[in-house]
């Protein structure tokens, strides 16, 4: 009776393997009780939660928290990981422990950083389960990336991570207390002062120079640096960006306030010199003004040229 | 009362006015030709074609319209377009545009002049420019005077914020939308200047036109209300603000009800709900009015206040709770992008992957508007000095544009004709001052004539003081109206400020002239050489400095339209779908009428997966030939390969598990092509396509793509499910010989062509037929499991 033997070898052989990933599932859902949802890795515990056959998913945050190797990044991040790990421990029991938060520092497996070949940090990797009902149909279960194009803030990453796990994750932004309650003292505070500063607010010239702030500003091209993140200046101290569309913080600055001095010296000429009774004072007026127009018309036209090479006109400068 | 250089005097008023307004005719005469002639360079350079992509459509609806007729235009069903779905154009499209063009076609051929209907629409938009320049003389004419109505004429008929959109041959919506969008400006102040229920009406009409013809129209739907209601927050509620709101919002709103793409949005969309408000608070302030010159009690005035104060909040409760349940629509995508800028990347990547739905950066502001860029801040200010009920309406316009501008490239055109309007104020404020030729009295005058004052006040107080006894009281009374006495003297003396001398007049003349000219300049340079290329026909210059035409695209799509089956389906990404339609005239995939994102992300896929994975998706779409975009060769940056990360991530919208963008990098992060290039990339379609056989082209040498500057490998990628249909003929030797190849590649390699091939006839997989023909020998693969061992 041989055929029973061999029968009874190869089926033992899968058991054993479940037992051992029953009893490798068992220490990860101690870990993640233990870290209250998010599992502290070191090279081995790593091996243990990305096992080939698993049938747990995971996603792991690769960081560098350390002082030592100065990641910024590393640091901005890791609080929203953090976030969206702990209401994992939210989620309904059943699904609870079939999906793992992870976090791996480069200082406790740097070997495991250079087994994966990875240069920079941080970043986060999605293992899908590779056995169970929860495998991926198409077989890949080579693990994938977050995207930080979404941004660090922890509502996207939640919202990007829930297609990996069971179900959504649970994760609710924290009530913001401090804002709301600036917004009520702001509220308060304008309430209570409205009868004093109501001559402000319905001064014309309060909303004039609200406006002209405006103006300046937008045509400046601040919303360009709020939506593409632009920094004030470049790191060696150059403050114009190369390029015809591009441009640093510090062009919003440099460019509304050349605006706004060739208008008043406008303004001036069109409202404050004709005011003026002395004939020789005038005299000196007008022609400073208009010099100084002048001048820093070209001095305008002159950063133009830098950002458009091609720009074939220029001024005094 | 000194003048600075004498003026005749003996002429009549009659004659100044008469000649005055022959002037003006004149220059206005002349501002029309300007702008018209400074947007034929397009013409010049290259010739009377239809430029870039949407305009495309528009010209091909355009050719139906005037074909068939108006009824067979608005019942057109488009079976071509978004194959297999078929798009209906009639309900789906602003048909102001062309219908304008349909009436112009007609009237032209009334009167027998027998134009084709392309010149007819390459040259609307310079037409209607000159249109805008007499809109904008009037609105700037309600705004000051005649002279800055001239002024910002002239400023918007050259000024290359306005002409970037406006070209001859750029045949889009907003050809005609600025001349509407100015026109109902204008009717809407003169309506509210003049308390007119006829000028609302006009202003109602022309709404509806543009209603019909643009998006954009959104913009007056709100602009219009945030100017009725800052006059009311300014306490400046008055009839002619009820009349001239009340009959442009109601007329206005009924007749954009008519044109079926918009249909009952203007009471769903949260877009119009601002003006329903509007509307609504000033019947409720109008009847409040109504009731209480009627009335003198005050408790009933306290109730009534209550009343107006409740029934106010009942309705803005309404649209809460109307929202909430649904039957209004919240903002739209397109207009939400618009607050919250990281929006649209989020969650719209198609909108978000328009060049023209980028941030502006001040360059830009300043390539379009220059000289005017701070003049437009003066003319604010000016506005506010005077603050009439019309300059809110420019201060608004002012802010609100500026920021509008600021977040997208494309709103400059919104723009622009405020900060013609605002500048031409400043500058002809400018002008008046230093040209009119009255000059105050000198100060030594003044002081002599002050001192006359002073002293016979003085006298005439110390007369009648001297009848008085002398008191204290009476010395202090003396002194204090010697003060008066000055201070009078110097109020008398107000209104005569002014300008002395010659020299200061010509210095500040001569400066604006100068910079008047130098605008010139500007504009014509900017015009000529950044906003006249058709982009459907590039140019570049031979080393003698002669222009070189690189003609690729029209070549590529005319071989499609002479070589392949009108029912050949032609599948490329969105952006070339009204070019294919256009000049092809053969059925695709996708379109840039946007509209369907799946359809649109499912190409997206094809582009960006393997020969394998995409095959399945052509065959099932039917696809006959697949067209990519490639510059590499030439230098041509806004080729496929350089919007292939859209594709990915659109695709990614929808396929998450399948495309996932960072397979598109290298480990890195970098964005390569070269032999170091990630493998998601090598083997996507787009890829193969473009470099298929590309390492070819330079015999041995090293292959450099010009576009990113990498070296291409030697080993370029191979093509098995793509390449000319091969029907085996008697010989297969012959077969042998045949390569695989691409169906057409243009001159300079801009367009590639390729074909899909049909199922093997064999029944095998293409990949081992293609093998097979070839001549390799089928490896030997492990043979497939067939029974596994049951556990």
């Amino acid at each position: 009776m041989r055929l029973p033997t061999v029968l009874g070898a190869l089926l033992a052989i899968p058991l054993t393997l479940a037992q051992s990933a029953e009893s490798i599932h068992q220490k990860l859902v101690d870990l993640a009780a233990a870290g209250n949802g998010l599992i502290s890795l070191d090279g081995d515990s790593f091996d243990l939660l990305i096992s080939p056959k698993r049938t747990w998913s995971a996603t792991i945050q690769f960081t560098a928290l350390d002082a030592r190797r100065r990641c910024t990044p590393c640091k901005e991040f890791d609080p929203s990981w953090v976030a969206v790990a702990k209401s994992w421990a939210n989620a309904p029991r059943e699904h609870k422990d079939n999906h793992f938060f992870a976090t791996l520092d480069f200082d406790n497996a740097q070997t495991t950083f250079q087994k994966l070949g990875l240069t920079s940090a941080p970043v986060v990797f999605v293992y899908p389960p590779t056995q169970g009902p929860r495998a991926p149909a198409n077989g890949r279960t080579a693990p994938s990336k977050y995207d930080f194009s979404h941004g660090f803030e922890p509502e996207p990453l939640a919202t990007a991570l829930s297609n990996h796990t069971p179900v959504t994750i649970p994760y609710k932004a924290p009530f913001n207390w401090s804002r709301w309650g600036s917004f009520a003292m702001g509220g308060l505070a304008f309430a209570l002062t409205l009868r004093f500063i109501a001559p402000i607010l319905q001064s014309r010239w309060t909303w004039a120079a609200g406006t002209m702030a405006t103006i300046l500003t937008m045509v400046s091209g601040f919303m360009f640096t709020r939506i593409r993140n632009s920094p004030y200046t470049a790191g060696n101290g150059q403050w114009i960006a190369a390029g015809y569309q591009n441009q640093y913080g510090q062009e919003v600055q440099v460019i509304a306030s050349l605006y706004g001095i060739l208008a008043s010296t406008i303004l001036v000429l069109i409202v404050i010199v004709p005011k003026q009774t002395s004939e020789a004072r005038q005299r000196l007026q007008v022609y400073a003004f208009t010099f100084a127009t002048l001048a820093i018309y070209s001095i305008l036209i002159s950063i133009f040229r830098v950002k458009n090479k091609g720009y074939p006109f220029k001024l005094m400068f | 009362m000194p003048a600075a250089y004498p003026i005749p005097s003996d002429l009549s008023p009659a004659t100044v006015t008469n000649t005055a307004s022959l002037i003006r005719i004149v220059a206005l005469g002349l501002i029309s030709g300007a702008a018209i002639a400074s947007r034929l360079f397009a013409v010049i350079n290259f010739e009377s074609i239809i430029h870039e992509f949407d305009p495309w459509f528009n010209y091909r609806a355009t050719r139906v319209l005037a074909a068939k007729g108006f009824y067979e235009f608005w019942n057109w069903f488009d079976p071509t377009a978004w194959y297999p779905l078929g798009r209906v154009v009639g309900g789906t499209i602003y048909p102001g545009l062309m219908a304008t063009s349909g009436v112009i076609y007609n009237a032209l051929h009334a009167l027998n002049l027998p134009v084709d209907i392309r010149n007819v629409c390459v040259l609307l938009a310079p037409g209607f420019s000159a249109l805008t320049a007499w809109a904008t003389y009037m609105f700037t004419k309600e705004m000051k005077d005649e002279s800055a109505g001239l002024l910002a004429a002239a400023f918007i008929g050259i000024v290359p914020g306005y002409i970037s959109r406006s070209v001859a041959g750029s045949y889009d919506n907003e050809a005609i939308a600025i001349f509407l969008l100015m026109f109902t400006f204008y009717c809407w102040i003169k309506a509210l200047k003049q308390g007119s229920a006829f000028f609302g009406t006009v202003a109602a009409i022309f709404y509806f036109y543009m209603v019909a013809a643009w998006g954009g129209y959104a913009f007056i739907t709100n602009m219009i209300p945030l100017h009725a209601l800052a006059l009311i927050l300014m306490g400046r509620f008055s009839s002619r603000l009820y009349v001239g709101y009340s009959s442009w919002y109601a007329i206005g709103t009924l007749a954009s009800m008519q044109v079926p793409f918009v249909g009952f949005q203007p009471v769903k969309t949260s877009e119009h709900m601002g003006a329903l408000g509007v509307f609504g608070l000033l019947q409720i302030i109008a009847f409040a009015q109504l009731v209480r010159s009627h009335l003198s009690s005050k408790q009933f005035q306290n109730l009534l206040l209550v009343a107006v104060i409740s029934s106010g909040i009942l309705g803005s409760l309404a649209i809460v709770g109307l929202t909430y349940k649904g039957w209004i629509a919240p903002w739209t995508g397109r207009f939400y992008s618009l607050w919250d800028t990281g929006y649209a990347k989020k969650y719209i990547p198609i909108i978000a992957s328009v060049s023209e739905h980028q941030p502006t950066a001040w360059p830009s502001f300043f390539m379009d508007l220059q000289l005017l860029m701070f003049l437009f801040p003066a003319g604010v200010v000016l506005c506010f000095m005077q603050l009439r009920d019309e300059h809110v309406f420019v201060i608004i316009y002012a802010a609100v544009a500026s920021y509008f501008a600021g977040v997208m490239v494309r709103l400059m055109l919104t723009l622009t004709p405020v900060v013609c309007v605002s500048a031409a104020v400043a500058l002809s404020t400018l002008l008046d001052t230093y040209i009119d030729p009255t000059e105050p009295p000198s100060s030594e005058d003044e002081q002599v004539l002050e001192k006359d004052a002073a002293s016979s006040e003085a006298g005439s107080v110390a007369s009648t003081a001297s009848a008085a006894p002398t008191t204290k009281k009476g010395k202090k009374a003396q002194t204090n109206s010697g003060a008066d006495a000055s201070a009078s003297s110097k109020k008398a003396s107000k209104p005569q400020k002014g300008v002395f001398g010659l020299d200061t007049r010509l210095t500040v003349i001569m400066n604006a002239f100068g910079m008047l000219s130098f605008f010139v300049l500007h504009c014509t340079w900017v015009t000529s050489n950044a906003y006249s290329s058709p982009s459907v026909v590039l140019a570049s210059n031979n080393p003698d400095g002669s222009q070189h035409i690189i003609d690729d695209f029209r070549e590529a799509y005319y071989w499609l339209r002479q070589n392949t089956p009108e029912t050949a389906v032609v599948m490329s990404w969105w952006d070339y779908g009204y070019q294919i339609a256009g000049m092809a005239d053969r059925p695709t995939l996708v379109d840039n009428n946007t509209w369907n994102n799946t359809h649109i992300a499912t190409v997206g896929k094809a582009m960006s997966s393997s020969e394998e994975v995409a095959y399945p998706i052509l065959r099932k779409h039917d696809v006959d030939y697949v067209l990519v975009i490639f510059g590499g060769l030439l230098g041509y940056s806004g080729d496929d390969i350089n919007k292939f990360l859209w594709m990915v991530r659109i695709a990614q919208g929808v396929w998450p598990e399948e495309i996932q963008e960072p397979d598109y990098f290298t480990p890195q992060g970098e964005y390569r092509v070269d032999d170091q290039a990630s493998k998601a990339m090598r083997n996507s379609l787009m890829y193969k396509m473009s470099y298929y056989r590309f390492a070819e082209l330079f015999g041995g040498g090293q292959a450099t793509d010009r576009v990113r500057n990498q070296a291409m490998p030697k080993q370029g990628p191979t093509l098995d499910y793509l390449g000319t249909n091969i029907w085996l003929p008697p010989i297969p030797l012959t077969v042998l010989t045949i390569p695989a190849d691409e169906a057409f590649t243009s001159e300079n390699w801009i367009v590639r062509i390729y074909e899909v091939k049909k199922e093997d006839l064999l029944g095998r997989d293409l990949k081992t037929a293609n093998a097979f023909g070839q001549g390799k020998k089928r490896k030997r693969s492990k043979p497939a499991v067939r029974r596994r061992p049951i556990v």
